[in-house]
């Protein structure tokens, strides 16, 4: 009776609760890890992009010179903050396997998801500031670029004796609209919410194969699909549009990828609107269930992983 | 084996519940005028939407920049029809931002007409023709702009412009800056209203021009122009001696003509 007790003592493992320091111990190391693989040179890249895309093309009007400085650096974000989310978390599992650095942390008393959340805080961490430094980089040149291209406009209007006040008045209006807005930051934080969301499927896409081209392949399948996911939904929701077949294929894959294009607020920021807050808090609350449902589902998937 | 299984029927069970809740939250950014509305144009067209917006997510503003530049390339080297197919696609992949609409028609009404206007080697028939086509294709360019942006200003005195100054159709130019009015366009565009309707060959027009001319001049907001043109009015309408403006129509300043042939 007493061996039976002293065995199932010695069998039993204390449950290990989740602690957030713990977590930020695993961020902070994944954020070291990540800065080692020399993945924040597309900074570099990023600034002289900027400057270039700010400062070229001087012949197309003010209006032109701004948006085309927000459409290319806004589309640069967004390539970074995709290609470092995927690419970075692919590589983490499959690299921490390799330098057997993932069993050194689970022979400790770390719970799985500790882990897994913080690999994921990391590389959100990584592409978090590295837009930081790329907003504050493009606000600088738009700021500048906005008060030349207005003098320079009201000059030319001089010129061609059209510097009425409603002429000058509206093109402080354009170069104000396509200059530096709090929306430009809005636009940059929905970018990050795609890029949290597509790499939180990279993590769960990492957690379950085996090859980092695998996870590299197939999360940039979902993002694809998942930009076109609104369309496929309409479908589906559309009734006498197609078969039996076809709705079922759309409602799967409708239901499989997550819908970024609700993150793609970048066009209407570069065509001048105005963002309101109640966008915002939208894409923000489900950024926040996406991500809350796909770890969970990670963690169900890597809990059950033979390492 | 287990939590894989759960973890199946997890994705599957909220890839349902999460289709209404996307569905809700597109509408409502839709109508906050953050997502673009599904542009339909026909089986075709709507293809063609789908696989842009699927293969360029985000980047379509990116795609549409260098395409543009690409076309200003192009334009450089005057080769119009590539301008065009250029700015086709640059209007597709934007189709709400108005500055890509004006441009292409810029290209096409103003800078193509007067290429091939002036372009000796061709036969003045042909000439002509080609002058009148690509005036006509900037025309529709705008008017597919007017599609997707019907309360632009801007759009719409483009527009008024080319039929005042390409096609010379002075009714539909009087209309054209009257939207733009009508659309938050600057007071000028009022204006420019009135003098159109009163360059047309048509009475009813003269009836709308007078009428803004008139409350114009009544509320002490005249101009030389619009004194000219009020006056050209009356004159048309035959209103009542009693009832004209007591000013003098303006002195035209009739520049000295240059020399030379006209071009």
């Amino acid at each position: 009776m007493s061996d039976a007790t002293t065995s199932s003592a010695v069998t039993k493992t204390p449950k290990v609760r989740f602690s957030p320091q713990r977590v930020w111990t695993m961020a902070m190391a994944t954020v070291t890890q990540l800065i080692r693989m020399k993945i924040l040179a597309f900074l570099v890249l990023f600034c002289l992009l900027a400057v270039g895309a700010g400062f070229a093309f001087s012949v197309i009007n003010p209006e032109q010179q701004l948006s085309l400085l927000k459409s290319v650096t806004l589309g640069a974000l967004q390539i970074f903050s995709i290609v470092i989310g995927v690419v970075s978390t692919a590589l983490l599992l499959p690299k921490d396997l390799e330098d057997r650095t993932l069993y050194t942390i689970l022979s400790k008393p770390v719970p799985r998801f500790d882990y897994l959340l913080g690999k994921l805080i990391g590389v959100l961490m990584l592409i978090g500031g590295g837009l930081i430094v790329m907003d504050a980089v493009l606000s600088l040149i738009l700021w500048m670029r906005q008060s030349l291209l207005f003098d320079e406009a009201v000059d030319h209007l001089r010129m061609e004796k059209m510097d009425s006040a409603e002429a000058v008045t509206q093109m402080r209006e354009i170069v104000a609209r396509q200059g530096l807005t709090w929306n430009l930051h809005w636009a940059v934080w929905a970018i990050f919410l795609k890029a949290t969301v597509v790499t939180t499927v990279a993590l769960l896409l990492s957690s379950i194969a085996s090859s980092t081209l695998f996870t590299i392949v197939i999360t940039f399948c979902v993002t694809i699909i998942g930009h076109g996911e609104a369309l496929i939904r309409e479908f589906f929701f559309t009734p006498n549009l197609s078969g039996m077949t076809g709705r079922t294929a759309a409602l799967m894959l409708a239901a499989i990828c997550p819908d970024l294009a609700q993150f793609d607020i970048v066009d209407s920021v570069v065509n001048g609107e105005i963002v309101p807050w109640a966008a915002v808090l939208n894409m923000t609350s489900l950024a926040a269930i996406y991500v809350t449902v796909y770890m969970f589902i990670t963690h169900l998937v890597f809990a059950e992983k033979e390492l | 084996m287990k939590h894989k299984l759960q973890a199946l029927a997890v994705l599957l069970l909220f890839g349902v519940v999460k289709l209404p809740l996307e569905q809700h939250v597109t509408h409502e950014l839709r109508a906050q005028g953050m997502l673009q509305e599904p542009i339909r144009l026909g089986v075709g067209e709507d293809l063609g939407q789908a696989g842009i917006a699927a293969s360029l997510g985000g980047l379509r503003g990116l795609a549409a920049c260098m395409f543009q530049l690409r076309a200003h390339v192009e334009f450089t080297y005057v080769n119009w029809a590539k301008v065009d197919s250029l700015y086709k696609l640059v209007t597709r992949l934007q189709p709400r931002n108005s500055r890509y609409w004006e441009e292409a028609a810029w290209h096409m009404a103003y800078n193509a007409a007067s290429y091939y206007l002036y372009k000796e080697e061709l036969k003045p028939a042909l000439r002509g023709q080609l002058y009148h086509d690509h005036v006509k294709r900037g025309v529709a360019i705008l008017k597919e702009g007017l599609r997707f942006l019907p309360r632009n200003p801007r759009l719409w005195e483009k527009l008024a412009e080319i039929h005042t100054k390409r096609t010379y159709q002075f009714k539909n130019a009087g209309d054209a800056y009257w939207n733009a009015f009508q659309n938050g366009g600057l007071n000028y565009t009022e204006r420019f209203a009135a003098y159109a309707y009163a360059q047309s060959n048509d009475p009813d027009s003269w009836q709308k021009g007078y009428a803004i001319l008139k409350r114009l001049y009544d509320a002490k907001k005249a101009t030389p122009g619009l004194i000219e043109f009020l006056k050209l009015l009356e004159e048309h309408l035959r209103i009542p001696a009693g009832q004209r403006i007591p000013d003098a129509a303006p002195v035209r300043q009739v520049p000295a003509p240059e020399e030379g042939p006209r071009r």
